[in-house]
């Protein structure tokens, strides 16, 4: 069983057509596709306004770019490019609405350009607090999210109340809960959970209903279950810097095979981004606000202030995952993760925490000199360092 | 108390295994050492057999920690694995603890590495993607010219012109070996030509870490004789415009240089995490 799952959630990653979003359309007349990019949207909100959430993630590294390069310069990330590839050569063409979230400038001028080149298609630009005064950031959330709400039900023609933002918000808390799950289990037991496996699922989920997506995952914690696998003397990492642009699987499997147990990650950070159960009482757009004013996530694209708290940060969410040291893998040119990183392996270094860095892009094709930093890091851990954080 | 464990280094052409004594000290000894040829057998029943051949040659019953390298990453029973430029350097230190570098000649690529005392790796380069610097290209050339393994190093030797083939890509010099065969050049100038190419690629590498002692070579082509002559003449003519000498030391075991590394950092490791237990059990012992 537990191979039909990773196999159904590879099919899912590998497609960039988004067949399966296709076939819901097809499957439900009436309903709508809705778009977003990484790092951060309310998927809630599509959810009860009648869309399936779809996430764009680029196309990897099975996309050839011809059109895409022509909309950015040389120094700027991947992810757009193979987005604008992706929509410009139709594979985007059933998605009503396209939700771009303050991830970084680059993300905000891709919202731009879609309004040009598809002014059909609703696109949105969700701002999100960045205040340190939390009633006013929740407020002006509320605002934010109510327009989101009207914009998107006038788009599918569906106005959702109270009741059915609740419906969704449950749904949701649930996607989020059985993500919490395979991350619990892959800490406490990462050699039956490996992150290549994990990193599908993630994927799987952006583009498939969320009940589907949780039934899998139930199935495939029950299927690892049942078949324990043996414990290796592998070292234990945190991989942090991925949490907008994806990086190619085999990344992922050259850090694994290097020796790493990846205990910790930012990978698909956004459909995990609420730490916590959404509130069900009382306003559900004022709860959903406060959930994220509130949430625990401290990423780079989100501001903060306290910079000793930045500096402190790899070091407890490695003491947290029982992480003896931290690779940051950084897509080339993404601004928010390689202006926080000196920062952060600073404050982890200081903290006694070994770490090594590497930049990526998610077309990627040559791993060899990523699994020789990542294979002397596993190395220097377990032969050099004292231990767990 | 002793540690017993066993080192598992998969490479492109051949599985070496070596099962050691190791007790936290430096008195280390081999209890077993066993090579075995891939030829285009699947790789992990090659494993399994040369694994199961060191176990009935070392005569343990009970492994404490097995330890894999090179392309061993997916060795069921394995306990752990250890990274290639690791274990070499760890096993140069055992064969040869006067080595302060590493050149590791496998059958795809070459590294040369700077190490301390402790085995520690302090600098490292490696020949890129360009197989010309490689073991398999050497095999590939021998089999062109009809020769064996065995007698590369010793025709090597008795050139008395070399014939200078390209240093720089394996597709260029095989073409030139076919043109110095139509030209009548002799099957030993050839193989020396195509030594002292590799040599002097193998020499720049070194050449290019810091490092203060002896070069030990290991992998497959540390027993070709032709190939270390070469090299040692490569070194010197580089110690003539750079005053630097380097000593090149190898060993009858090179070739389980890897093997005899993951071991003995298994051990390391068995004796660092102190949880005890075994890796492997014989039946009879588990009885």
């Amino acid at each position: 069983m537990r191979t039909a799952i990773v196999d159904w959630a590879r099919d899912l990653y590998e497609d960039l057509d988004f067949t399966a979003a296709r076939r819901w359309l097809a499957d439900h007349p009436g309903g709508r596709a809705g778009g977003y990019l990484p790092v951060y949207v309310p998927r809630e909100i599509l959810h009860a306004c009648g869309f399936l959430p779809v996430g764009i993630h680029g196309g990897g590294d099975r996309l050839e770019i011809i059109r895409g390069d022509a909309f950015y310069q040389s120094y700027i990330c991947h992810l757009p490019r193979s987005v604008i590839e992706l929509a410009q050569s139709g594979r985007l063409d059933m998605l009503s609405a396209v939700l771009f979230p303050s991830t970084c400038d680059v993300i905000r001028n891709l919202s731009g350009m879609w309004k040009l080149l598809y002014p059909d298609v609703y696109v949105r630009y969700i701002d999100v607090p960045q205040v340190p005064d939390p009633a006013a950031a929740v407020d002006f959330y509320e605002s934010e999210l109510r327009q989101l709400v009207t914009d998107l039900a006038a788009v599918s023609g569906l106005m959702p109340d109270d009741d059915a933002l609740r419906r969704s918000i449950a749904l949701y808390n649930g996607k989020r809960r059985a993500i919490r799950a395979l991350y619990a289990a892959r800490q406490a037991r990462p050699w039956d959970l490996p992150t290549e496996e994990l990193y599908l699922l993630l994927r799987a989920g952006e583009v498939v209903p969320a009940e589907e997506f949780v039934t899998q995952v139930e199935r495939y914690l029950a299927a690892i279950e049942a078949d324990p696998g043996r414990p290796r003397d592998n070292s234990r990492v945190v991989v942090t810097g991925a949490f907008c642009e994806q990086p190619p699987l085999g990344l992922i499997k050259s850090i694994e095979r290097a020796g790493c147990y990846v205990v910790d990650d930012d990978f698909v950070l956004g459909a995990r981004f609420l730490t916590g159960a959404v509130s069900l009482d009382g306003s559900p757009l004022r709860a959903l606000a406060r959930a994220f004013v509130e949430t625990e996530t401290r990423t780079s694209v989100l501001y903060e202030g306290d910079l000793q708290r930045k500096r402190d940060l790899m070091h407890e969410r490695a003491a947290a995952a029982g992480a003896e040291g931290v690779i940051f893998a950084t897509p080339s040119f993404c601004d928010p993760a390689l202006l926080d990183q000196p920062m952060l392996r600073k404050g982890a270094e200081a903290a006694g925490l070994p770490c090594i860095a590497f930049k990526y892009s998610e077309n990627t094709g040559q791993f060899q000199q990523f699994r020789e930093q990542a294979g002397t890091f596993a190395d220097s851990l377990k032969l050099w360092s004292g231990g767990p954080a | 108390m002793t540690t017993i464990s066993a080192g598992i280094d998969v490479g492109s052409g051949a599985v070496k295994v070596t099962v050691m004594d190791t007790d936290g000290a430096d008195d280390h000894r081999m209890l077993a050492k066993v090579s075995e040829r891939i030829r285009r057998r699947e790789v992990m029943k090659v494993v399994d057999e040369a694994y199961q051949s060191a176990l009935d040659q070392s005569g343990v019953e009970l492994i404490h920690y097995i330890a894999t390298t090179g392309e061993a990453g997916e060795v069921p029973f394995a306990t752990g694995h250890f990274y290639g430029m690791t274990t070499h350097a760890r096993g140069a230190l055992y064969l040869a603890p006067e080595s302060r570098a590493v050149l590791d000649v496998g059958a795809l690529h070459t590294r040369a590495l700077a190490i301390d005392a402790h085995g520690r790796v302090t600098d490292y380069k490696m020949t890129s993607q360009c197989a010309s610097g490689s073991g398999q290209f050497l095999e590939n050339i021998a089999r062109y010219l009809g020769v064996s393994h065995e007698e590369i190093g010793s025709l090597s030797q008795a050139a008395t012109q070399p014939e200078k083939v390209s240093s720089i890509c394996a597709v260029l010099a095989e073409t030139d070996v076919i043109n110095m065969v139509s030209r009548g050049i002799t099957t030993a100038d050839i193989l020396r030509g195509v030594h002292d190419s590799m040599a002097e690629r193998f020499a720049r590498l070194l050449r290019s870490l810091e490092f203060d002692g002896p070069v030990f070579v290991s992998g497959g082509l540390a027993s070709d004789a032709g190939m270390l002559a070469a090299l040692r003449d490569a070194l010197e003519r580089k110690a003539s415009q750079d005053g630097r000498s380097r000593e090149v030391v190898t060993h009858a075991d090179a070739i389980f240089a890897g093997a005899i590394g993951a071991a003995l950092w298994g051990g390391f490791r068995y004796r660092k995490l102190g949880q005890g237990g075994v890796a492997w059990q014989a039946r009879a012992a588990v009885a």
